[in-house]
């Protein structure tokens, strides 16, 4: 049984452009039924050249719906990417972790955006 | 019908003629449409893009579309990029190689419009000289505008793309419609807001702020789209429902148009002279990213 399972992106997506939700869904799929069996995997980017936030919103940051942060934190990795790469990523956890956790954003965001003066007309 | 349509420039001026077209045909059925265009002595082709859009709608209620009189310069660059090959005229060579075409996609293309921007943008030997690392971010802002339009635009009837280089004046456009609900009335669907056309383009420009619903998260795209033209020094205009907004040198303007458009449009000005690097010396370290 292998325990240290590495699924490249690219073999899932078949491509280095990792743009579009539905194929982030693929790789979803894959990573979700790997945590729900406890089992560690590390995601290699290796090879791809272009991602999205609509991309890792949904390989990634739906994880957090369905898994808590401490296990995928245990389980998780990823490897061979970018540096910029790394900083999208960081950002589409950090935004799906307020997503599924403050319910009241939508209120809060609704008070900011009718605030806001900065905009002219 | 009959319409005189005038200059096309890629500003909200541009928007305004093309929302005027569109409010006087829109409830054309079976129609004549004739489309005088001796008027439009200028055409923004990245605006092919919105104008497209509006014509495929008016196509899909069964009118005859006949564009008259177009002016010889207009009608050469609109040729080039294959826009008038919808409408009668035949795609001539772009012997400078500075159109991106025109073309239409459905929802489920992600591949075909992957495969478009490669083919027609990244790869090509025209193409201005950028950094890596601009290209890079241009790319991704690119895909980004795309999939945004897939997630939320709700569209059956297609997406619709444009661009065109300006070698001398170190810009690209590219514009990127939508036929969908458009932006005001996502978010009333979804999160039960109602807000004013050119507020609820603001609203989904603003990180977090996010119309999806259910198990993937969302809420960065255009705000990361904004970022990077802040950082490039070129311009976004966003046009939904009766809403403009525009964002350049770290500056969002907002206007009420006279009258809506049927779907969203998302238009990026890039200086393709920017050298910055972009490539991120982050701290940012695999393993403690989650």
């Amino acid at each position: 049984m292998n325990n240290n399972l590495v699924l490249s992106i690219f073999e899932i997506v078949g491509s280095p452009l990792c743009v579009a939700s539905s194929d982030g869904q693929k790789v979803y799929d894959r990573l979700a039924t790997v945590l729900n069996e406890g089992r560690g995997v590390t995601l290699s980017f290796h090879n791809i050249s272009t991602l999205t936030s609509a991309f890792l919103n949904a390989a990634i940051g739906q994880l957090y719906c369905k898994f808590s942060e401490a296990k995928i934190r245990s389980l998780l990795k990823v490897q061979d990417m970018e540096p910029d790469d790394l900083g999208l990523l960081k950002r589409v956890i950090e935004t799906a972790k307020l997503y599924f956790k403050d319910p009241q954003k939508f209120e809060r965001a609704v008070q900011e955006t009718l605030g806001d003066g900065e905009h002219g007309a | 019908m009959k319409y005189s349509l005038q200059k096309i420039s890629h500003d909200q001026a541009g928007f305004e003629a093309l929302v005027g077209l569109w409010a006087e045909t829109k409830d054309c059925l079976f129609d004549d449409i004739d489309i005088d265009m001796g008027g439009t002595t200028w055409f923004d082709a990245d605006m092919c893009a919105a104008l497209g859009a509006i014509l495929y709608r008016l196509g899909k209620k069964l009118n005859m579309i006949t564009l008259k009189n177009v002016h010889p310069d207009v009608g050469k660059v609109l040729s080039k990029n294959g826009f008038l090959s919808h409408y009668g005229r035949e795609k001539i060579p772009d012997t400078w190689k500075t159109t991106i075409p025109y073309q239409r996609f459905d929802v489920k293309d992600d591949r075909y419009f992957a495969g478009y921007m490669e083919t027609e943008l990244i790869q090509r030997l025209e193409m201005p000289v950028m950094s890596p690392g601009l290209l890079k971010k241009f790319r991704e802002s690119i895909f980004e505008i795309f999939s945004n339009a897939v997630l939320h635009s709700q569209t059956e009837q297609g997406i619709f793309s444009c661009g065109q280089f300006f070698p001398k004046k170190h810009r690209l456009d590219f514009s990127v419609t939508d036929l969908g609900i458009g932006i005001r009335q996502k978010i009333k669907e979804s999160v039960g807001l109602d807000l004013a056309p050119e507020k609820a383009i603001v609203w989904a420009t603003e990180e977090r702020n996010t119309t999806k619903c259910g198990e993937i998260p969302g809420g960065l795209g255009l705000k990361l789209l904004g970022e990077f033209i802040d950082l490039n020094g070129g311009r976004i205009q966003i046009v939904s429902d009766a809403g403009y907004w525009r964002r350049e040198q770290g500056k969002s303007v907002t206007a009420l148009l006279q009258q809506p458009f049927p779907g969203t449009v998302v238009s990026v000005e890039i200086n393709t002279a920017d050298t910055r690097s972009y490539l991120l010396s982050s701290e940012l370290s695999e393993a403690d990213i989650f």
